[in-house]
């Protein structure tokens, strides 16, 4: 009986420091995403000047990044009393989106984070008329269609949630920050694809999308990692020594 | 999924307002001349002096005047003919008539969204009459909307 009995007290002090070492973790479905842009042709049946068409992919890399990739379309009209101005052309923006939510709050379904991206556009710009009113008269000109290369950045807050198996929607806010607009200092592109307002260092913008997800890979994920079993302290003091040195 | 989708509805319409608030187009308030900047000096002690009548037109220009025996003029603003490589002016200061025919190229410039093009221009050669000029001393060539002086009309 004794010996059964300390048996099982072996038994005991050997599970002791595994079931100290357990950690949690979840299944976290890492996904290929391909979106279109709605905000884009939304914008489009208010003003029929503007048409922006873009889409993107995503791959992600783990569960709190992803590569993404971005392309769109945009054909621009824009008049007013002294001038009209066309833009027409392709830009694509490359980048990495950082989730922030946790990965069990996540779950390869919500989405709520940053990315960053650069964008590169490739467009024709032109001025086909335009007007300057001064002391001599007035004085007509245009400026003829040239095919001009911008380079920007951004930084793309935004969030995602799955609405149905595997399809979610969300949307980002762009922040973007102009390199180069093409055009030099004199005829800076008054709007260009993927970025707009050329005429301004910094710009603001939005995406709404629709995305269709789809799971490549399940990835389990330590949501609370392994705590090491801390050094019990069995030391017992050297009252002795102590003792020694106090009466030396 | 209700909570999820709610909170995305709601940021993306405050989104949108901030957006389409920030789209509405904006008035002109920059500058959409550039002038040609002249400066006046007293050609006897070299320092900046207004003339105390300055008349100033252009030839060819409809007979509309600039400046009509205006004071304390400084500088003077001379609008060059963006349709032409030249503008010539009469000048008259303190009652006494001079020309000057400025020779430039023009290119051009976009202002903003708001405000569309202006013309820049370089200037190139300076001819004038010198009755009561004595001489005009080149300060900038570069012709632009910038507060910047261009030329030292010396009298």
């Amino acid at each position: 009986m004794r010996k059964t009995f300390a048996y099982f007290i072996d038994l005991f002090l050997l599970l002791m420091p595994v079931s100290s070492m357990a950690q949690d973790t979840v299944s976290f479905p890492l996904k290929i995403r391909i979106g279109a842009d709605m905000a884009g042709p939304g914008f489009y049946l208010s003003d029929k000047n503007n048409l922006s068409i873009e889409g993107y992919i995503s791959y992600d890399r783990s569960e709190k990044t992803a590569w993404v990739a971005e392309a769109g379309y945009l054909d621009y009209k824009y008049s007013q009393y002294n001038y009209n101005y066309l833009s027409k052309g392709w830009f694509t923006r490359i980048g990495v989106d950082f989730n922030l939510l946790k990965p069990d709050i996540s779950a390869g379904k919500y989405q709520a984070g940053i990315g960053l991206r650069y964008g590169l556009s490739l467009f024709s710009s032109e001025t086909p008329s335009f007007r300057h009113d001064n002391y001599w008269g007035t004085t007509t000109s245009s400026i003829p269609s040239k095919t001009r290369m911008g380079h920007f950045i951004e930084v793309t807050p935004g969030v995602r949630a799955e609405i149905f198996k595997n399809f979610s929607m969300g949307w980002n806010l762009r922040l973007k920050l102009l390199v180069s607009g093409g055009g030099g200092k004199d005829l800076r592109p008054i709007y260009f694809p993927g970025y707009g307002s050329g005429g301004k260092r910094t710009a603001a913008g939005i995406s709404y999308y629709i995305t269709w997800n789809i799971p490549y890979r399940v990835k389990t994920v330590i949501t609370k990692p392994e705590t090491p079993e801390e050094p019990e302290d069995t030391a017992e003091p050297d009252v002795s020594s102590n003792q020694q040195r106090s009466v030396f | 999924m209700k909570k999820a989708f709610r909170l995305i509805i709601a940021s993306f319409v405050s989104a949108m307002i901030v957006i389409i608030s920030s789209c509405s187009p904006d008035a002109c308030f920059e500058e959409t001349n550039a002038y040609l900047k002249a400066s006046f000096c007293l050609d006897l002690t070299k320092k900046i002096k207004a003339p105390d009548s300055l008349t100033l037109y252009g030839l060819n220009a409809g007979g509309s005047r600039i400046y009509d025996k205006a004071a304390k003029i400084q500088p003077a603003l001379l609008p060059l003919n963006p349709s032409s490589d030249t503008s010539s002016f009469a000048i008259r200061i303190n009652g006494v008539t001079d020309t000057i025919i400025f020779v430039y190229t023009t290119y051009p410039h976009l202002i903003s969204k708001e405000c569309g093009y202006t013309f820049f221009h370089y200037l190139d050669t300076i001819l004038y009459s010198r009755n009561i000029i004595d001489y005009i001393y080149r300060s900038n060539n570069s012709i632009t909307t910038k507060n910047e002086e261009n030329i030292r009309i010396f009298y």
